[in-house]
Formats: C-alpha cells, sequence, structure tokens
C-alpha cells in the first residue's frame, strides 16, 4: 500500500497537530502516570548518586548501594516488569561500576540460581503427573469426615510434600482439592465463605510454613546458603567449614520448626473462621468417586513417584558434593527423558524471568559485599537500633526478624532474601554474633508473608481461585505472623545455640 | 486485512446509534444491584448490556516463578470453572428470570487469546429475536480499571456501571493505589454510574450550576428517567447569598427543559455553601446523585479537582457521572 508524497496541506497539518496534542496528553497521563514510580526511583537514584560520597563508603560502595535502594523501590512498586529491574542490574554494573561484562555474567549464575532454574521444571513435571486426587483421597481416607480433621490433614500433607519439593509446586497441585471439596459441599459460594477460607488457607499456610523445612524448600533457603558460602566460607581456613550448611543440617535446624508450627495453622483457622459445616461426608462421597473412575495406578504414575523420591534423596545424600542446582537438574532432565512432561509444558508453566531476577539479585547482593557497601549498611543499622537495645543478642534476633517479615510482605520473599541477606550477615559479624543463627532467622522469617496475597507462592496461587478476599489474608495473617515469630525466636534462643 | 478494519469501523457506527451498558460485576452485592439498574435502563429493543468480569493477569513472578496458570489448569481438569465465570453466570441469569428482559435468547460463544495468559478473554454473546443483546465477557488486563477501560475501547457505550469497591481511602492512598471506580470513573470517555448502597425508587437528584454540560446532563436524564419512569429532583448550590439567584435561575432553566421534555420535576430547590457538602447532604434522601462532568482531561482533574469527583468520593449513595 504505497501513497503519493503529496505535499500535506494545512487540513493536514492541522490533524497532525490535534492528533500529537492527543498524543502527548495520553503519554503524560497514561505513561507517566503508571510508571510514577520508575520514575521517582530513578530521581532517588540520580540524587543519592550526586551526594558526597559519606565517610568509610567507597565511591563504588555508594553506587551498588543506591542501585539496591532504586532496586527495591522497583521490587516493591512494580511500575516496570520485575525481570526488567533485574535487566537494570546488570546494565548498572557495567555501565555504573565499570565491571567488564563477562565478569557480571559469572556473578549471574551459580548454585543457587541453577537450584531455582532445576526446581521450577521439577514443579511442573510433579503438578502434571496428576496425583492430587489420589493424594487427597488418602487424606480423607485417614483422617475420616470431619472438617476440621480434614483441614489438619490437608495442612499435614501439603507441608510435608511442600518442604521437599516448593511451595509453589504443592500450592498449585492441591488447590483443585480444596475447591472441589468446597464445592461439592454447596453450589452457593456464600454459604460455604467461612469452609473454603479454612480448606484454601490449610493448604496455602500449611505450605508456607514448610517452605522453611529443608533447602530445596524454596528459592529463599538456597540463596542464604549461598550467601553463607560466598561471604565466610575460605578453603584454606578450616575453621569456616561450619558455614558450609548442607542438606540435612538445614533439616536439622528448621524441620522441627515447620513441625511446630503445623498444629497452630489449624488451630489458628477455626478460631478464625468458623467453617459452616463440621462434617464433610457429602463431599468425600462423592470425590471417592471421582478418584474411583480414575482407576488404578498407573505405570506412568509410580514411575513419577520413584523419580520423586530418588530426587529426595539425590538432595538429602549427594547434594553437598554435587550441589543442589545439579540434584534439581538432574530431576527434572529424568521427568522429560522418561516423557512424564513435555517440554512444551515445561516452557509455558515456567516464568523464565524468576531466575533472570533472583540471579541479578544475588549478583548484586555479592557486589554490596565485595564493596563494602554491605558492612556499612550494618555499621550505621546497628547504630541506629543500640538505644532500643536492639544492638546485639536476642534484640537484634527480634529485630532482623521484625524487619525481614516487615520487607517480605511487599515483595517475594526470595527478592527479600536476596536483598536483605547481605546486610544482616554484616550485622552479625559487626555485632559479633553467629552469621549462622541471623542467617536462618532472615531466611525463616521471610516466609512470614502471611498478610498479603503477594507475599507468599502459596497465597499467591491460592488467591488465584477467586474464593478468597484480600481482606481475609489480613484478618489470619496477623495471628499466624505472631506465633511464627514467637515459635522461631524461641527456637533461636532455646535450640539454635547448641547446633551452632 | 483492510476488509477488517472497515467492518470494524461499520461495527463501531453501528453500535453508536445502540444503547449499550456496560456493567462490570465483581461477585458483590453491590455490582449485582447496579445490573437490575441496568436490566430496567436497557428495556428498549435499541440497547445492549454487556456484562464483564476483569482478571488480573496472572504474574508467575510473584507465585515464586510457577506460573499460576499451571494451577488453573489443574483446575480446570477438575472440571472447576475459573473465578468470574459463575459470577457472570448468576448475572445472566438475574437478567433473564427479570421481568424487563424476557424472550429467546441464542447463544454465541467466541474466545480471543491475550498474549501472556493462556486462558484469554472469553466471550458468550446472547441475542433475541427483537435484536437485544446481552453479552458476558471474561477479560485479563493488567489491572481492573484499565481492564475496563479497554472494553469501552472495543465498543462505546453510553453507560459503565460499576459496585463501589469500598476502597476510597484519603488522598494518600489513593495516590499509592486508585480504587477502581475512581480510576474508570476520571477516565472513561461516557457516563459512569458508581452503585453504592443502591435502593431503587427515591429518584434522581440533578445537580445543576447552569454550565452547558449541566445542561446536557439534565437533558440525557430526561431521556433515561423517560426510559425507566423515575421521578427527577433539581438542585443547585450558591457558594454565598450573593449568588442565590443565579442558582435559583439555574435550577429554573432545568425545571423548564425537564417539562418540555415531558418529565415531572418532584423537587426543585436551591442551597447556599460549600457545594460538594450541600450536594452530599441533600443527596441523601435519593437513589441517585447525577452530576455533569467537567471537561477537563484526566490529568487536569487530577490536579484541580472538582465537585463531581469530590461528590463520587464522599457520598454515601450512588452516583452518576454524565458525559
Amino acid at each position: 500500500m504505497v501513497r503519493g508524497f503529496n505535499i500535506p496541506n494545512q487540513r493536514v497539518l492541522a490533524g497532525v497537530g490535534a492528533s500529537l496534542k492527543k498524543l502527548i496528553t495520553d503519554f503524560s497521563i497514561h505513561f507517566v502516570w503508571e510508571k510514577k514510580w520508575f520514575f521517582i526511583a530513578m530521581v532517588v537514584g540520580i540524587i543519592l548518586l550526586s551526594f558526597p560520597t559519606p565517610n568509610g563508603l567507597s565511591r563504588e560502595a555508594m553506587i551498588v548501594l543506591s542501585m539496591s535502594i532504586v532496586a527495591t523501590i522497583l521490587f516493591v512498586t512494580e511500575p516496570i516488569p520485575l525481570p526488567a529491574v533485574a535487566l537494570l542490574i546488570i546494565l548498572g554494573q557495567v555501565f555504573l561500576l565499570g565491571s567488564s561484562s563477562s565478569d557480571v555474567a559469572k556473578t549471574l549464575w551459580n548454585d543457587s540460581v541453577l537450584f531455582i532454574l532445576g526446581s521450577l521444571m521439577l514443579a511442573v513435571g510433579v503438578v502434571k503427573q496428576k496425583l492430587d486426587k489420589r493424594i487427597a483421597w488418602v487424606i480423607v481416607r485417614i483422617t475420616g469426615t470431619k472438617t476440621s480433621n480434614i483441614c489438619f490433614g490437608i495442612s499435614v500433607v501439603s507441608g510435608l510434600l511442600a518442604s521437599f519439593i516448593g511451595e509453589h509446586t504443592v500450592a498449585a497441585m492441591m488447590l483443585p482439592v480444596g475447591i472441589t471439596l468446597v464445592t461439592l459441599t454447596s453450589d452457593d459460594p456464600k454459604k460455604v465463605r467461612n469452609l473454603a477460607a479454612v480448606l484454601l488457607f490449610s493448604i496455602a499456610y500449611g505450605c508456607s510454613v514448610a517452605g522453611i523445612g529443608t533447602p530445596s524448600g524454596g528459592a529463599r533457603n538456597a540463596i542464604m546458603i549461598g550467601y553463607w558460602r560466598e561471604f565466610f566460607f575460605d578453603p584454606s581456613n578450616p575453621e569456616t567449614q561450619k558455614f558450609l550448611i548442607d542438606y540435612v543440617r538445614w533439616m536439622v535446624f528448621a524441620y522441627p520448626m515447620f513441625l511446630i508450627q503445623l498444629p497452630f495453622v489449624t488451630l489458628v483457622l477455626f478460631l478464625t473462621f468458623k467453617p459452616e459445616y463440621r462434617d464433610l461426608s457429602r463431599a468425600v462421597v462423592k470425590l471417592r468417586a471421582q478418584v474411583e473412575s480414575e482407576g488404578p495406578m498407573k505405570a506412568a504414575d509410580w514411575i513419577s513417584i520413584i523419580l520423586f523420591l530418588l530426587v529426595l534423596m539425590g538432595w538429602v545424600f549427594m547434594s553437598d558434593s554435587v550441589g543442589m542446582g545439579t540434584i534439581a537438574i538432574l530431576g527434572a532432565t529424568a521427568f522429560l527423558i522418561s516423557g512424564l512432561v513435555r517440554w512444551e509444558d515445561i516452557n509455558s508453566g515456567v516464568n523464565w524471568g524468576v531466575v533472570l531476577l533472583y540471579g541479578a539479585a544475588i549478583s548484586l547482593g555479592i557486589e554490596m559485599k565485595e564493596t563494602g557497601a554491605a558492612i556499612w549498611v550494618a555499621t550505621n543499622f546497628l547504630n541506629l537500633l543500640e538505644p532500643f537495645g536492639a544492638s546485639d543478642g536476642f534484640g537484634l534476633w527480634a529485630a532482623v526478624s521484625v524487619l525481614t517479615t516487615a520487607v517480605t510482605n511487599m515483595m517475594s520473599n526470595g527478592a527479600a532474601v536476596a536483598v536483605l541477606g547481605p546486610v544482616v550477615l554484616k550485622m552479625a559479624v559487626v555485632a559479633q554474633e553467629s552469621p549462622i543463627i541471623i542467617g536462618f532467622i532472615t531466611a525463616i522469617s521471610s516466609a512470614f508473608a502471611y498478610l498479603t496475597v503477594v507475599g507468599t507462592p502459596a497465597c499467591t496461587i491460592v488467591y488465584a481461585s477467586g474464593y478468597l478476599k484480600t481482606t481475609d489474608f489480613l484478618v489470619v495473617g496477623w495471628k499466624m505472623a505472631l506465633i511464627s515469630i514467637v515459635i522461631m525466636l524461641a527456637a533461636a534462643f532455646l535450640y539454635w545455640p547448641y547446633l551452632v | 486485512m483492510a476488509d477488517t478494519y472497515i467492518d470494524q469501523k461499520g461495527l463501531f457506527e453501528r453500535r453508536k446509534e445502540r444503547y449499550r451498558v456496560l456493567v462490570c460485576i465483581d461477585g458483590s452485592d453491590e455490582s449485582y444491584r447496579g445490573l437490575s439498574y441496568a436490566a430496567q435502563a436497557a428495556t428498549n429493543k435499541n440497547s445492549d448490556i454487556v456484562l464483564l468480569y476483569v482478571r488480573p493477569i496472572d504474574q508467575g513472578l510473584r507465585s515464586g516463578g510457577l506460573q499460576v496458570r499451571v494451577a488453573r489448569e489443574n483446575m480446570l481438569s477438575w472440571g472447576l470453572e475459573l473465578p468470574g465465570i459463575t459470577y457472570l453466570k448468576r448475572g445472566l441469569e438475574q437478567l433473564i428470570s427479570g421481568d424487563e428482559l424476557s424472550a429467546d435468547w441464542h447463544e454465541k460463544i467466541t474466545h480471543t487469546d491475550i498474549e501472556g495468559d493462556p486462558l484469554g478473554d472469553n466471550k458468550i454473546e446472547y441475542t433475541n429475536e427483537v435484536g437485544q443483546t446481552i453479552v458476558l465477557k471474561l477479560k485479563t488486563a493488567a489491572t481492573i480499571a484499565s481492564g475496563i477501560l479497554d472494553q469501552y475501547e472495543l465498543g462505546p457505550y453510553d453507560l459503565i456501571i460499576l459496585g463501589d469497591s469500598g476502597s476510597w481511602g484519603g488522598w494518600a492512598k489513593s495516590l499509592w493505589d486508585p480504587a477502581v471506580a475512581e480510576k474508570v470513573a476520571m477516565h472513561a470517555p461516557c457516563s459512569v454510574l458508581v452503585a453504592r448502597g443502591l435502593e431503587r425508587g427515591h429518584g434522581h437528584l440533578l445537580c445543576t450550576d447552569g454550565s452547558e454540560r449541566a445542561m446536557r446532563m439534565v437533558k440525557r436524564s430526561a431521556t433515561v428517567s423517560n426510559r425507566i419512569g423515575s421521578k427527577l429532583s433539581v438542585m443547585a448550590v450558591a457558594r454565598d447569598n450573593e449568588d442565590k439567584a443565579e442558582a435559583q435561575e439555574n435550577v429554573d432553566i432545568a425545571v423548564a427543559e425537564l417539562k418540555s421534555s415531558g418529565v415531572d420535576v418532584v423537587n426543585a430547590f436551591t442551597r447556599v455553601g460549600n457545594p460538594f457538602e450541600e450536594i452530599i447532604h441533600a443527596g441523601k434522601e435519593y437513589s441517585f446523585i447525577v452530576l455533569g462532568s467537567t471537561g477537563k482531561t484526566g490529568l487536569q482533574r487530577f490536579f484541580l479537582g472538582n465537585v463531581s469527583f469530590k461528590v463520587m468520593e464522599h457520598a454515601k449513595n450512588s452516583v452518576i457521572i454524565t458525559r
């Protein structure tokens, strides 16, 4: 469609002028307004960079610190897609810090990132096996038909599974179980609002409290393990060997905490929401009919269960020698080779931006340490805490826990650990506390994002069912957060010191 | 390519001649009350009702990297419906079982893929023999407000109805995260009805300031009133006693205009004081407060503020802003 190049007449020019004006107005309203936080973050960054460098802080450290602050604003407000923030971090390291492109690229990948990549692929593989109905049936066979027992059973099973394969996997798998039990009880959503809340929160919180249990429970655990190794491990010094936290050692620290929290989930949920039905026998009978229509277990089902158990054993026994990431990748590869999952499903089921995001956040965290920005922030933050008696010991633990809980409710918990990790670990060094205890407090507190929909992956997935309101999370979340913090501080005080 | 473009344009033109109501359903009682108003306003054979449910696009980043679609597909394989579909179906039942619209409806289902979301937009269109249409539309968009506004772009509407989401908050709150109703009212190029504690039968209160726009609003209200047979009252607010005569004059003009189009005016009065406070106070006794919009663009409206938006924000009952 080629048109002649006529000389534009007056009317056309006026038209162009008008549409240009409209374009500018549309731009100013929609673009600038929608992206206001992006511009605010950029202005904050420019102002920070134009300040004279404070005492004790190098120019590089100042740049990294400014980048972290800008990135945090962008993580919380999300004016641009989060993977774009990751790309900005990479660009900032090259253009502002003057690092070479290859050096930046090297810091983007390590075992933690590889683990995130592998476990996400594995998650899709596991969900696609459709073992959810059988799991549901096993639960109700054990618990009977009483609502409270079913809810406890769902939390326990979701939790046990989630502690090994990640909360998002189990939440996605168990969500239909919860909703099916609700819809089989009554078609009218109004009559089963509280029942829906207890069942769905049993899944969400069951998964959330479990995510702390093992290193493979969530990305944040892998990130913290990576930071310990990066910050404190020195191959020439056998003393630092204790900073290599392996799979079993993590479980010894954290698994008891998960088990103690479990009964509280059901308790808090039943005290907050009074379910309309005390007994779900009607729904259970229908569920049984659905499961029976599936027929007996097929060979593929058995293979997937065996593969899954092999991956678990790989994590427990081999992750120290070959790395957790390698085992996760091995598991995903095995699922693909055996044909249990199609690459297309994995490709569309994994948000690859997350891998990029964590890679960039960890890379920035390591820069924080290398340039000395982390220790500067840690020292100043401790000075700030001193008047409150929170600069060492128990007070510091509580402060770190509250800080992490606050940050993690605003952004994804992996990002929270990646951003806060370097600072709190350096705080431990300055305050002469054990970096391992402080690290555990940070990693575990990041799971206490019960208050908001975006806090933990399990909450986001369960919220997507449309059965819960955002206010439900607030109503019940603060109780859970309080209980969890108390249990964790008790563990930090009474239990962990014997392990370090 | 060119053909479809012309066809689209033709469709757009044809739609302009019809009275099209967009009802945003979010499952709340308020949105269904708004729907019953729509049913009354759109009984005419030239009118269509579109029921819209907007679902924010799932962000895999928040669900820890596992796309929410994995969970949704799992739900679908269990035979569970997506959220929103149940809400829309309930709305349809309400419309068809009501007295206003009852006839044979024919069903047509279409699906549009939306980039970034595999489940995309779904649409069910029902038509009856007199040519009325009811459309159920499940839409995905980055935010709920932008989804509603995008829907306007697809076909012009005469009226957008939404339930108050209840979180209007203060200025600081709205700077952080403007409520859906507020955002739609600010940007939509057509009239917007925000249903809030809607009780029908108490009539409409038209607020005029004598401007040309206000008079256009009065004329439109006359047509709507003829359509649904609601009672109309008129008020104007003078800032001080000196302006009182002018306010009275504005009311008289409006009343005359309404009478000439064959509508009875129940009540006509003036008040003295701060316009938005007086309007909210007087409006309590009516089902709706009807206001004209000033012709400012969204950005200007935001910075300058105006009576219409203040009323919309603070009133306890339903508000219609006409454009």
